[in-house]
């Protein structure tokens, strides 16, 4: 019964991910695709230090290493 | 003559265009999907492939597709319901941590990864999300 809840708990926040993409590309949406909030996001800079692209960067290595490696 | 910097558009680089990149990705992936789990080498070829990429992406070597957004619209909020709804799920699966009977994301793609193929599907889509990041 948990397990089954866990399941489809990940496949509705999977599913919520697609359906906000989809409404994101539709002609004249005025929500962002994740692509442009990654870039907003990258654009955050301290100083010189490129804090945001670093940060994203490194999730997302993480993340590779965690499913791929681990 | 001078003409106008914003004017002039800079050339994709031969190894900056699909052509290129997608036959690089997919080799990359079929050698990753190959590599087990928990293994040195999976775990080598991870940091090396994804130290690479950030190496490129921080080093302003490949130029961005278009430009990023100066703000974002309120329609950004949205994106908060799918990452809320995931991060309630992970971090309840987590914090209970009773395995099998509720499990993690990552415990339930675990077994689906042990399939080569699906592995090196995985691979792939994650190094083409890399390579768009370092190109943003």
């Amino acid at each position: 019964m948990m397990r089954a809840l866990a399941i489809g708990g990940f496949l509705a926040a999977l599913l919520l991910f697609a359906a906000v993409e989809w409404a994101a590309r539709r002609e004249g949406s005025r929500i962002p695709s994740l692509a442009d909030v990654c870039a907003f996001v990258m654009r955050y800079e301290v100083g010189p230090v490129p804090v945001g692209r670093i940060g994203l960067f490194g999730f997302w290595w993480w993340l590779g290493w965690h499913f791929l490696a681990r | 003559m001078d003409h106008p910097r914003e004017l002039t558009v800079e050339a994709p680089r031969a190894w900056d265009r699909p052509v290129v990149s997608v036959p690089v990705l997919i080799c990359l992936s079929l050698v990753g999907g190959q590599l087990p789990s928990f293994s040195a080498s999976a775990n080598l070829y991870t940091l090396g492939t994804g130290g690479a990429l950030i190496w490129v992406g921080l080093s302003n070597r490949v130029p961005p597709r278009r430009p990023a957004p100066r703000r974002l619209p309120p329609g950004a909020l949205w994106w908060l319901l799918p990452v809320t709804v995931f991060g309630v799920f992970e971090g309840a699966t987590f914090v209970l941590s009773v395995g099998d009977e509720f499990p993690t994301f990552s415990r339930l793609a675990d077994p689906m990864l042990e399939d080569h193929l699906v592995r090196s599907a995985a691979w792939f889509a994650w190094l083409t999300a890399f390579w768009g990041l370092v190109r943003r």
